[in-house]
């Protein structure tokens, strides 16, 4: 029987495609994408049965986490034990990677089909996926941090997949730098938690902190910057920078990264260490707060300009991620990680609906777009299923979850966080609705894309209805009722807690509040967009400064290449000017040349001419007799 | 044994010295033949040593030079620990590479192959001599040949830089030959075990800070730290490229292990109180290293400024003090030798396909080379340090183990790291991303055996010592505990 100690080979599996892609992937029948495929695909049902072991467990109440390991490094008191680690937490986060990840997998068949890198891209896209579940399982923060820079590494390659292109080059160098900036955080926190505890392990150290072992200015700090290394890969301000770059990616990486590796990752962890967080002073929370929030602010506004489609959804992505660091920054793990969940539904099923956009039409800014719901029916009822799910209308999915956060930090008492959570909501239906508006109805922009445009091959279809299917139905695991139908002990507050179960409560004013908002919400959407779209051009003049900041994105991305080619850069220029110049030049061959001609004004005495030796010796004399003679006066 | 070791390389140079002219071309199968025979007795060693047997192991001892008169002795002594015996395996085994790497060397393979043997001995013996005066002759040894490998095969200024490397050399070895002799002198022995079993040494001819000074300046020249690095990038550049592989993998080494079996080792209370001073050293060494290489144009001076970055994690581990800063030093040593070699190795190969290294003129070789563009891509992310991968390993030990004593320079370091994943990928995005320019489109890479197979083995490498270090770290330890115990 396969139970949770079988769940190492999750990861195992797609990373064997890895490798046997890698080794052999020319000589497989095209070029191994079935292997690839069938790896993630047997992950997925793995999965199933792992879960099936899990639910059984906690029928009998008995379940706790499960370890398995072995031991990596031990010398000294520097032991290191990786292991693997598998409790609930981990089980909602390995549901989205394998059970999205298998779908967004399939549609790439269709998508990168005749790319002359289409093998590689399934090696990479599996190592993507393996590097992400090992990072969930890591029992470890060792591992968890090699996982961590793993899926760093894999989004680089990915999002450089067309790596002749300059811009995908550039994203790619762009998204691997910013998030290691907050690597360096991460790791520097990591250093920190062990070398208080003397252990990587999760479990142990918050033992550790829970009995009182860290100081609470030191353990703040320590989550502090774990939180950095989240800041840069979840894509928070004011990190966020390269993720609507990474856009440059193909769309299946675009809809791995966003739905299920990478981005989530951030919060993933900050939900895993949450415990630390507790520990800590409450200003660490509130941090996490602040930059969720403004991360909120930013990206929900700054979406409303946006003409590229998929750096739209980009935004609505940063704009989500805000909204999961707001609930862990309210202490709720549960409204975070079922927000986590559904997104990542609703989410792959935005890139891969905007991925059959792109395959059909071969243009990805709404300027080129338009009216396409008359030649492509099933993309744009997926795509609006998608678009009204990240609004959150009822009953869609992003709804529950929405909701859950909004009265997670109700129940937080911040009131700052709530009205600002109010806004995002309006926001995002405008956004969204805008999006929709302008792809999907009006008359097409450009005629001759238009007439050419047509629904995907089933392989691309298949994914993005089934997709469309979770968009809807995974928000009903809120209620206890399909939660113990499925076998999980309750809905999704029973499952992933933090201190206690909770069970779900219809919030009926935040329910009613937020559905007549987003409706709001969606009809200005088609107010200012629908049709031709003239009172958007009117307020687009009437607000030009606020047009022009948003458009600029808040200038931020123009500060940070002043801040390189000024200050690091302009400091490197330095150091190497001086290093030739000053340290080589003058002082060290300066000195060589110093010696070189102490030595030829040595060698001007020693002529080798007996008149000059006389002379010498004669003046010698001379001066010495003098001296003698002066002295003795 | 070790003495076959240390020898099998000059009785290699004295075949390829004696072989006919009209031979020369078999002048490299020797080579090979002689640098696999001390790779197989480097694995040996490796295998045999005994993990809890005594510290030093494989010990051939006689007397040298003796005398009533004088109050000391000299001897012929080698031996190896935990300490040494992963650096000759890396010795051996980037010789190799070296050798393949050379294979078609342009004029007089002969000489050529002669040297380079020469130099494997030279260093072979300075990483087993356990008497100081040997280990100095062995140290100085190595200075002949590189002069000529330099001079005669290296391209650019390479007379300068010969000339450069000889002199700096000699400059730090004059102060070290100083510290050697103070030390030796007033213990009456220059056996290293011997020294180290005296207990510290605080008064001699000179004062022991001056001691510890004069052989920091002579470690600190090879290593190196700024602002003595100045030899390196010309030397590194101007070389061929397996002396370029040999200098940054193997020869820079000699300073690092000199400041661990010598200064540390032996003038322990100095160095506590040195300690931040040369943590300092290292952080600067580390930072302005990283800062320099982000502005090369020239692909192999990159390299080699980097080299400099990276061997600051080297000082700043051995700063610590403790046992895992010291480990981390040592495994950093191991693991800069197998990255910084490949990338050296990578850049030869490049550069003998497209004539050229300056940055600004290469661009899209990936089209090209796609082989390349992998080894590249790999031996870049190791030395920016991603985990799985060797350099992590011992980057991670060392800031892990600086932590605790210094952590500002820790996270000065952790900034290094920061600043080699910008310079590489940088580089990478340079030289093989983006389309390639019009002279590059007729390119073709034949990738030769000689050229696949040592890339492929130091690839290996990498990898295993970067997922399973263990083998590796606690055969360091063994070499460091010793060191750390007469620290405390």
């Amino acid at each position: 029987m396969v139970g949770m100690e079988h769940a190492w080979v999750l990861p195992a599996l797609p990373f064997g495609a890895f490798v046997l892609l890698m080794l052999a992937g020319r000589y497989l029948p095209r070029r191994g994408d079935l292997l690839a495929v069938g790896a993630m695909a047997a992950s997925a049902v793995l999965f199933s049965f792992v879960l099936a072991d899990l639910t059984d467990a906690l029928a009998h109440g008995e379940f706790q986490g499960v370890f398995s390991g072995t031991d990596w490094l031990k010398f000294d008191t520097f032991h290191v034990r990786l292991g693997f680690y598998f409790d609930r937490l981990a089980a909602v986060m390995l549901a989205v990677v394998t059970y999205v990840g298998t779908l967004i997998f399939v549609y790439s068949m269709g998508y990168m089909k005749g790319d002359p890198r289409y093998g590689w891209f399934f090696a990479a896209m599996s190592l993507f996926a393996a590097s992400m579940m090992t990072l969930v399982l890591a029992d470890n923060l060792l591992l968890l941090y090699g996982a961590w820079e793993a899926v760093g590494f894999c989004s680089y390659l990915l999002i450089g997949f067309w790596h002749e292109r300059r811009p995908a080059a550039e994203a790619a160098k762009k998204a691997f730098i910013t998030t290691r900036i907050g690597d360096v955080g991460f790791l520097i926190g990591i250093v920190l938690l062990w070398r208080e505890a003397g252990t990587f392990n999760l479990q142990e150290i918050f033992r550790f902190a829970q009995e009182g072992g860290y100081s609470t200015p030191y353990l703040t700090l320590a989550v502090l910057l774990l939180f950095a290394g989240a800041v840069g890969k979840s894509a928070q301000f004011p990190l966020h920078v390269w993720l609507p770059d990474a856009m440059e990616g193909p769309t299946p990486v675009s809809a791995l990264i966003h739905a299920a590796t990478m981005v989530v990752a951030g919060v993933y962890m900050v939900a895993r260490t949450m415990p630390l967080f507790q520990e800590a002073d409450p200003v660490a929370l509130d941090v996490v707060t602040s930059l969720g929030l403004t991360t909120v602010v930013l990206s929900a506004t700054i979406a409303l300009v946006v003409r590229d489609v998929k750096r739209v959804i980009a935004y609505s992505t940063i704009n989500s991620l805000g909204l999961m660091m707001v609930a862990l920054g309210a202490g709720s793990v549960t409204a975070a990680m079922f927000y986590l969940f559904v997104h990542g539904f609703f989410k792959a099923l935005l890139f891969l609906a905007a991925g059959n956009v792109l395959h059909a039409t071969d243009r990805q800014t709404v300027d080129d777009l338009g009216g396409l719901a008359r030649k492509m029916p099933l993309t744009a009822v997926a795509f609006g299923v998608g678009a009204l799910a990240m609004a959150g209308l009822f009953p869609f999915a992003g709804f529950w979850a929405k909701d859950e956060i909004l009265v997670a930090a109700r129940e937080y008492h911040n009131q700052v966080a709530v009205a600002v959570l109010w806004v995002s909501v309006a926001l995002a239906a405008l956004y969204m609705g805008r999006l929709y508006t302008l792809v999907f109805t009006g008359q097409p922009r450009d005629r001759h894309v238009w007439e050419h445009a047509h629904e995907g091959p089933p392989i691309m279809v298949g994914p993005v209805l089934l997709l469309t299917l979770g968009a809807v139905v995974t928000g009903f695991l809120a209620f206890d009722q399909v939660g113990e139908a499925l076998g999980l002990g309750g809905g999704i507050g029973q499952f992933v807690y933090l201190e206690e179960p909770h069970t779900f409560h219809m919030p009926w004013g935040e329910a009613i509040g937020s559905t007549l908002l987003v409706v709001a919400s969606l009809g200005a959407a088609w107010a200012i967009w629908g049709g031709k779209g003239e009172l958007a051009v009117q307020l687009g003049k009437r607000l030009q400064p606020l047009y022009l900041l948003l458009w600029n994105k808040y200038y931020m991305d123009d500060l940070y290449q002043w801040i390189v080619n000024r200050i690091v850069l302009a400091g490197g220029a330095v150091v190497a000017w001086f290093d030739r110049v000053v340290v080589n030049d003058t002082g060290v061959d300066g000195s060589a040349g110093l010696t070189a001609l102490g030595g030829w004004l040595m060698r001007q005495l020693q002529t080798g001419k007996l008149p000059n030796y006389a002379l010498a010796i004669a003046t010698g004399a001379a001066v010495i007799g003098a001296v003698v003679l002066v002295s003795r006066m | 044994m070790l003495s076959l070791l240390v020898f099998l390389p000059l009785a290699g140079t004295a075949l390829v010295a004696v072989l006919p002219r009209r031979w020369e071309g078999r002048a490299r199968w020797i080579a090979l033949g002689a640098s696999l025979g001390c790779l197989g007795i480097a694995l040996a060693l490796f295998a045999a040593y005994d993990r809890g047997g005594p510290q030093f192991q494989f010990v051939d001892r006689h007397v040298w030079l003796s005398s009533d008169v004088a109050p000391f002795s000299v001897q012929y002594a080698l031996g190896v620990d935990g300490l040494s015996l992963p650096l000759l395996v890396l010795t051996a085994f980037l010789t190799v590479v070296a050798v393949l790497i050379s294979w078609e060397i342009g004029p007089r393979p002969k000489e050529y192959f002669a040297w380079l043997l020469v130099l494997e001995s030279s260093l072979l013996g300075v990483f087993s001599s356990l008497d100081l005066v040997l280990f100095f002759l062995f140290f100085e040894l190595e200075l002949l040949p590189m002069y000529f490998l330099i001079s005669i095969w290296g391209t650019g200024r390479r007379i300068y830089s010969a000339w450069k490397y000889v002199f700096f050399t000699f400059f730090g070895s004059a102060f070290m030959l100083v510290g050697i002799l103070a030390l030796g002198l007033e213990a009456g022995t220059f056996d290293i075990r011997a020294l180290q079993e005296m207990g510290p040494i605080r008064q001699a001819v000179l004062p022991a800070p001056a001691i510890f000074a004069f052989l920091i300046i002579g470690f600190g020249i090879k290593l190196p730290v700024v602002p003595l690095h100045t030899w390196l990038p010309d030397a590194h550049t101007d070389a061929p490229t397996a002396v370029s592989v040999m200098l940054a993998g193997v020869l820079l080494k000699m300073g690092g292990y000199g400041i661990l079996r010598l200064c540390i080792s032996l003038l322990p209370e100095v160095a506590r109180d040195a300690s931040l001073w040369l943590g300092a050293f290292a952080g600067a060494t580390i930072l302005y290293g990283a800062l320099a290489t982000l502005m090369q144009r020239d692909l192999k001076r990159l390299i080699a400024y980097s080299s400099v970055s990276h061997m600051g994690y080297v000082l700043l581990g051995a700063s610590a003090l403790g046992t895992v800063g010291l480990v981390g030093a040592s495994m950093q040593m191991f693991t800069h030798g197998l990255i910084t070699g490949l990338l050296f190795v990578m850049v030869g190969l490049v550069y003998e396909r497209t004539h050229t290294r300056d940055i600004g003129e290469l661009g899209g070789l990936a089209a090209r080379l796609p082989y390349l563009t992998v080894v590249m891509v790999f031996a870049g992310l190791a030395s920016l340090g991603l985990p799985s991968l060797a350099g992590f390993v011992s980057e991670a030990t060392v800031f892990l183990g600086t932590f605790p004593r210094h952590q500002a320079l820790a996270v000065m370091g952790v900034l290094g790291v920061l600043l080699a994943a910008a310079y590489i990928l940088w580089m990478v995005q340079r030289v093989f991303w983006g389309e390639a320019a019009p002279r590059w489109q007729s390119l073709q890479e034949k990738v030769a055996w000689w050229e696949r197979v040592p890339t492929l083995a130091l690839m290996t490498v990498i990898l295993l010592v970067g997922v399973y270090p263990s083998p590796l770290m606690d055969l360091f330890e063994g070499g460091i505990i010793p060191i750390v115990e007469r620290l405390t």
